[in-house]
């Protein structure tokens, strides 16, 4: 194993793990940005898993908290948050770059993780690609369609709301608020246009477990538009899973498609191990 | 504050260097310092900002504190399936020589949740501790078992996460979020919760579990505190612990043990 630990940033604030495969051939780093409030390790250590995958197969990592979450502190420095986000990202490409030589970067996030990955490939000219987890996607009228047809002709669920109603079922508990506020439909639209055109290439991946807002691969067009046949964009629905990918087999399942994606468009001409 | 930030240090330590380590200095010198052995998988990540914000408190208190990863978990080498219950003491003894070191020798002292407290305890003597707080530690390695299995099957037709219910197949050989083999099943429900006669302090949550449920002679020292980590419902795998009963407590205890 090649990882060494480092604080760093530009107050110091940061605390992150760079991993390096055995060989380095100077190409792009991969990035990885906090899933919410779990730290740089990733839901069920997610984040510790695919990139050891992708340190094996040649590429640079650098797993990390941004400012305040985690093992990270403050900046000290009066931004707002997505300023601070973009901030600390910058940083983080700094630290790789040295650590590595890599001057291209992948970002790679999940839930408010790929809202904060758009950000900073949007901002930041030194991002050449990004994989968002269950990331942006609005709800279309074929999402409400197939989310509340099967609902209203099933009899199984107007029984569970009767039994609500008479207060027989417990309420799931309360979950920590931590919700990025997201970007309106167009302006996601436009700064996906952008990247595209800069040359980005962009994964978009959604689990099933967000069908509140995604449920079917074709709403990727309801969506997005015309963006969808762009030979820089992909996107996958991975329906059976949930949206932390808490069983062993479907994170394998991600790593594959991730080694997989990084390989199309960024491959390594010396393989790490 | 950034000074002390400033101070803390995260590093990979032991033979090899297969361990995560996060080192938390203290300004003032008391003699004593204190580990932290984390609990077993998700409990460890839910358990995160919880031993981060004890770090804090405590090296501001002067003990200076080290938290760590043990082998196959968190930051630290290995797959998650490489986790097992004597590597894992191995482990508690090489993270607490590294305090010592860091420290200049000072009396140790553990804390530890759950599996950790186990842990901490199980080690004591290898790992020259001088005092142990443990936070739900396991007092049956049969229910502990019993529970992560339930919890699996639970997980497994949980349509609030998945809509429609996974296969067997999917499931089996894991607990919540991790593989794990039948080797660390067996150690585990070989677990059983043995005094260390040393300097110890129980503290129990409000709403105990089968797995943690205290023993009748640890009554006298054991301590109450208002937390309700339910440590056996799945709907909170994803769910960070925060308890300032619980932080007060674990410093007020280590404290006084100093």
């Amino acid at each position: 194993m090649h990882e060494q630990a480092f604080r760093f940033g530009s107050a110091r604030h940061l605390v992150g793990v760079v991993g390096l495969p055995a060989v380095i051939d100077h190409g792009v780093g991969v990035i990885f940005l906090n899933a919410g409030m779990v730290y740089r390790v990733g839901p069920f250590r997610l984040h510790v898993d695919l990139s050891r995958r992708l340190n094996a197969l040649g590429y640079p990592t650098l797993r990390f908290d941004l400012s305040t979450i985690g093992d990270s502190g403050a900046s000290g420095q009066r931004l707002s948050r997505p300023e601070q986000v973009v901030a600390d990202v910058s940083d983080a490409m700094e630290l790789l770059k040295q650590q590595s030589g890599s001057t291209r970067f992948v970002l790679f996030g999940l839930c408010s993780g790929a809202q904060n990955a758009h950000s900073a490939a949007h901002a930041d000219s030194r991002v050449v690609g990004a994989c968002f987890l269950d990331g942006y996607g609005h709800r279309t009228f074929g999402q409400r369609v197939r989310h509340y047809l099967p609902r209203l002709l099933s009899l199984s669920t107007w029984r569970n709301r009767l039994l609500r109603r008479g207060g027989s079922a417990s309420p799931r508990p309360a979950e920590p608020a931590f919700v990025v506020e997201p970007l309106p439909p167009k302006v996601v639209r436009a700064e996906l246009a952008d990247m595209l055109q800069r040359g980005l290439k962009l994964d978009f991946v959604y689990s099933g477990g967000v069908t509140r807002y995604f449920n079917h691969i074709r709403q990727f067009r309801e969506c997005f538009g015309r963006l969808a046949d762009h030979p820089g964009i992909s996107a996958s629905y991975f329906e059976e899973t949930d949206h932390t990918y808490v069983l062993t087999g479907d994170r394998q399942r991600l790593l594959d498609h991730v080694a997989q994606w990084m390989g199309r468009h960024f491959p390594v001409t010396r393989p790490g191990t | 504050m950034k000074a002390r930030i400033e101070a803390e240090l995260p590093f990979y330590f032991g033979p090899g260097r297969e361990l995560f380590g996060f080192y938390h200095p203290s300004a003032a010198v008391t003699g004593a310092a204190v580990l932290l052995c984390p609990p077993f998988g998700v409990e460890q990540i839910r358990c995160h900002r919880l031993y981060r914000q004890l770090a804090h408190g405590l090296a501001e208190s002067g003990l200076p504190v080290l938290r760590f990863d043990y082998y196959g978990t968190g930051d630290s080498a290995g797959e998650s399936r490489a986790f097992e219950w004597t590597r894992c003491l191995a482990d508690v003894a090489t993270a607490a020589n590294e305090l010592r070191n860091r420290t200049g020798g000072a009396r140790l002292l553990a804390f530890g949740a759950r599996l950790g407290a186990n842990a901490a305890l199980a080690a004591a003597q290898s790992a020259r501790l001088d005092g142990v707080v443990t936070w739900d530690a396991i007092t049956s390695g049969d229910a502990l078992v019993r529970q992560y299995d339930r919890m699996q099957d639970a997980l497994k037709v949980d349509l609030n996460r998945f809509e429609v219910a996974r296969p067997e197949l999917d499931v089996s050989t894991q607990w919540p979020g991790f593989e794990r083999g039948e080797g660390l099943r067996a150690q585990l429900q070989a677990l059983r919760l043995l005094d260390p006669g040393m300097a110890s302090a129980w503290l129990s949550s409000a709403m105990t579990d089968e797995a943690s449920r205290p023993l009748d002679h640890h009554v006298g020292r054991q301590v109450s505190v208002d937390v309700s980590p339910r440590w056996d419902d799945v709907d909170c795998l994803e769910m960070a612990i925060l308890s300032h009963p619980l932080l007060d407590a674990a410093k007020r205890l280590l404290k006084e043990m100093a």
